[in-house]
C-alpha cells in the first residue's frame, strides 16, 4: 500500500513539474545564453568573470607584474596595444620579455618596510610577453570568451596576437568566425577578418568584401541611432583604400579615398593622394596612342 | 628530546594511515591532468595556465591537510583521554606541543615534497625543462608557510573548545591573511584617526604570509631565482612567528585542565 502511494506521489509530482515548468518560463523570459551550461547556471554574473579572466590574459603579458585592486589601475589594458605600445617606450628584449622602462611603476615607492620586504616575493619588474612566449595569454581570452560570448574586444585581442606574433592565421579565422557568430552585427569583427584575409592570407577580394559588408552594418547602426565609434568608420575606409591599392583598382581607390576624405581627422593627405589618382586615372595608358 | 622526537614519530605515523593526502594528491593530479590534456588554439606549448592550476591546487591542499592533521592532535587525545597516561610518562607540557608540531610539520613536509615532485615533473612533461632553483625555493617558503599555520592552529586547539570551529576560523584567518594582509597598510593609509592606527597595527602584527604565496608568480612566469637573504629573511620572520605562536600555546595549555 505504501508502495503503491509512493508511486502515485512521484506520478503526480512528476505530471505536476511538466505543466509547471513551461509557465514559470513564460513568467521570466530569459535569453539564449541559457542554452549553454555556463549560461544556465551562471546566468549575468558569467560577464564579471569574462571581464577578470581577460584581466588575467594581460597579468600573464606581463608576467605577473600587475596591481592588485588596491593599487593605482591602468586606464588601459596593455595586452590590447600590443607591440606598437612597446615601440614608444625604451623597451629590450632578454629571454622572451620585453622589459619596459618606466617611472616608479604600478606600485610606488614602499610605504613601509614590510611592504619594502615583501616586494622581494613578486615580480615588480614591468616587461611583456615577446615572441612565441605571447601563447601564454591564449587560455584566458578562450576562457573569457567561452564566459562572455558578447565580449568582441576578447575576440580582437586573441586574433590580433594569434594573426600577428603567433602566425596561426587558420586559428584567428575560426575564433574570429565564433565571434561572428555570437555577435552577428559586429562589425568590429569583420574588420579584424579582413586584416586577416589581406595581410595573413594575401587575400584582398576576400577582405574588401568583408570590409564592405562591416561599412554596411557601421552604417545601418548609425541610422538606427547605436552611435558606432567614428574611429571604426575611418579604419573600414582606410582598410577599403588599402585593398583598392593592392588590387590596382584606381576607380574604386578614387571613391573610396573621397568617403575617406569627409571622415578622416587627415583631410590634408587624403586630399593629395586623391589628386595624385585623379592625375593616374587620367593619364592613358602605357602604349595607348593619344 | 628523545619524547619529542617519539611524539613526533606516531604524528607522522598517523597522517599516513588517514586517507587525507592520498584523496588531495589524487585530486589535484587528476584536475590538472585533465586540464594539461586540454588545447588552446591548437596549441601544445602552453604551460603557464596549468602550472598557476596545479601550485593554487597545492595549496589549497596543503592548507587543508595542515589546518585538519594540527586541529585534530590536542583535542583528540583530550577526548579519549589518552593525554593522561601521555603525561604521566612522564612528558611535559610542552615536549607534548613541540613533539606534536613537529610531528604535524614533518608529516606536512613529507606531502609538501610529493606534491612539488609532482609539480616539477609536470613541468618538465610540459615545458622541456625543470622548474630551477627558484621551485626549491617556492618549496622552502611553502614549508615556512606551514609551520606557522600548523603553530596558528595548535595554538586554536587549546583556546577553542571544538575542532570544527578552531579549523573553520583558522582557515578564514590565513585566508584573510592571504588576500587582504598584504593591503592593510593601502587601507590604513586612506582611513584617519583611530581606525588608520589600528589598522596599521594590524598589519604589522599579523604574520605575512601573503610573501610565501607570492612567490609562486616567480615559478609560473619562469622568473630566475631571487636573493637567498630574502628566502633567510622570510624564513627567519616565520620562524618567529611560529616559535611566538608555540610559547601563547604552552602558555595556555599549562594551566589547562586535561578533562573535558
Amino acid at each position: 500500500m505504501i508502495r503503491l502511494l509512493l508511486t502515485l506521489v512521484f506520478v503526480g509530482c512528476f505530471s505536476l513539474a511538466t505543466v509547471l515548468d513551461p509557465l514559470l518560463k513564460g513568467l521570466h523570459p530569459q535569453g539564449n545564453d541559457t542554452s549553454s551550461v555556463i549560461g544556465a547556471l551562471m546566468g549575468e554574473s558569467r560577464r564579471l568573470f569574462a571581464n577578470q579572466l581577460f584581466v588575467e590574459a594581460d597579468v600573464y603579458f606581463h608576467s605577473g607584474y600587475y596591481p592588485s585592486m588596491f593599487d593605482a589601475t591602468e586606464s588601459d589594458l596593455d595586452v590590447n596595444e600590443g607591440p606598437a605600445g612597446d615601440a614608444n617606450n625604451h623597451s629590450k628584449l632578454v629571454n622572451g620579455r620585453l622589459h619596459v622602462e618606466e617611472g616608479e611603476g604600478f606600485f610606488g615607492r614602499p610605504r613601509d618596510w614590510l611592504d619594502g620586504f615583501g616586494r622581494h616575493f613578486y615580480p615588480t619588474e614591468h616587461t611583456h610577453l615577446a615572441n612565441a612566449n605571447i601563447r601564454e595569454i591564449l587560455p584566458w581570452l578562450r576562457l573569457s570568451a567561452d564566459m562572455d560570448p558578447h565580449r568582441i574586444q576578447t575576440y580582437l585581442t586573441a586574433s590580433y596576437w594569434l594573426r600577428g606574433t603567433l602566425d596561426e592565421p587558420d586559428q584567428a579565422i575560426r575564433f574570429l568566425h565564433e565571434g561572428l557568430r555570437a555577435n552577428p552585427d559586429s562589425f568590429e569583427i569583420l574588420v579584424e577578418l579582413s586584416y586577416v584575409y589581406d595581410l595573413n592570407k594575401k587575400d584582398p577580394g576576400v577582405a574588401r568584401n568583408l570590409l564592405e559588408d562591416a561599412l554596411k552594418k557601421w552604417k545601418e547602426q548609425d541610422a538606427a541611432g547605436l552611435n558606432p565609434s567614428p574611429k571604426a568608420r575611418v579604419e573600414i575606409l582606410d582598410g577599403l583604400v588599402r585593398v583598392d591599392k593592392e588590387q590596382n583598382n584606381v576607380k574604386q581607390l578614387l571613391a573610396d579615398l573621397e568617403a575617406l576624405a569627409e571622415v578622416s581627422p587627415n583631410r590634408e593627405a587624403i586630399e593629395k593622394t586623391i589628386q595624385e589618382t585623379r592625375a593616374q586615372l587620367a593619364a592613358p595608358a602605357p602604349g595607348r596612342p593619344n | 628530546m628523545n619524547n619529542v622526537i617519539a611524539l613526533a614519530g606516531v604524528v607522522i605515523k598517523e597522517l599516513y594511515r588517514r586517507k587525507d593526502f592520498y584523496v588531495l594528491f589524487v585530486m589535484t593530479a587528476l584536475i590538472t591532468l585533465v586540464l594539461g590534456s586540454m588545447r588552446f588554439f591548437n596549441n601544445a606549448e602552453i604551460v603557464r595556465f596549468l602550472k598557476e592550476i596545479c601550485l593554487m591546487l597545492i595549496w589549497l591542499s596543503m592548507l587543508v591537510i595542515a589546518i585538519t592533521t594540527a586541529a585534530r592532535q590536542i583535542p583528540a587525545e583530550r577526548e579519549s583521554r589518552t593525554i593522561l597516561p601521555l603525561l604521566a610518562k612522564p612528558v611535559s607540557r610542552w615536549e607534548l606541543i613541540v613533539g606534536k608540531f613537529a610531528g604535524c610539520w614533518l608529516a606536512c613536509l613529507t606531502a609538501l615534497a610529493v606534491f612539488y615532485f609532482f609539480f616539477g615533473v609536470l613541468t618538465a612533461t610540459h615545458a622541456h625543462a625543470w622548474p630551477g632553483l627558484i621551485l626549491f625555493q617556492a618549496f622552502l617558503l611553502h614549508g615556512v608557510f606551514l609551520a606557522v599555520v600548523l603553530a596558528l592552529v595548535l595554538f586554536g586547539s587549546v583556546v577553542f573548545t571544538a575542532q570544527s570551529s578552531n579549523a573553520t576560523i583558522s582557515a578564514i584567518v590565513v585566508l584573510g591573511i592571504l588576500l587582504v594582509g598584504g593591503h592593510l597598510d593601502h587601507v590604513a593609509d586612506g582611513m584617519k584617526g583611530f581606525g588608520s592606527d589600528a589598522l596599521y597595527a594590524v598589519f604589522f602584527a599579523i604574520p605575512h604570509l601573503e610573501w610565501d604565496y607570492n612567490l609562486c608568480n616567480f615559478v609560473i612566469h619562469d622568473w630566475p631565482a631571487i636573493s637567498w637573504l630574502y628566502i633567510a629573511g622570510a624564513a627567519f620572520y616565520g620562524a618567529l612567528y611560529t616559535l611566538l605562536l608555540l610559547g601563547l600555546t604552552w602558555l595556555v595549555f599549562r594551566r589547562k585542565t586535561l578533562t573535558l
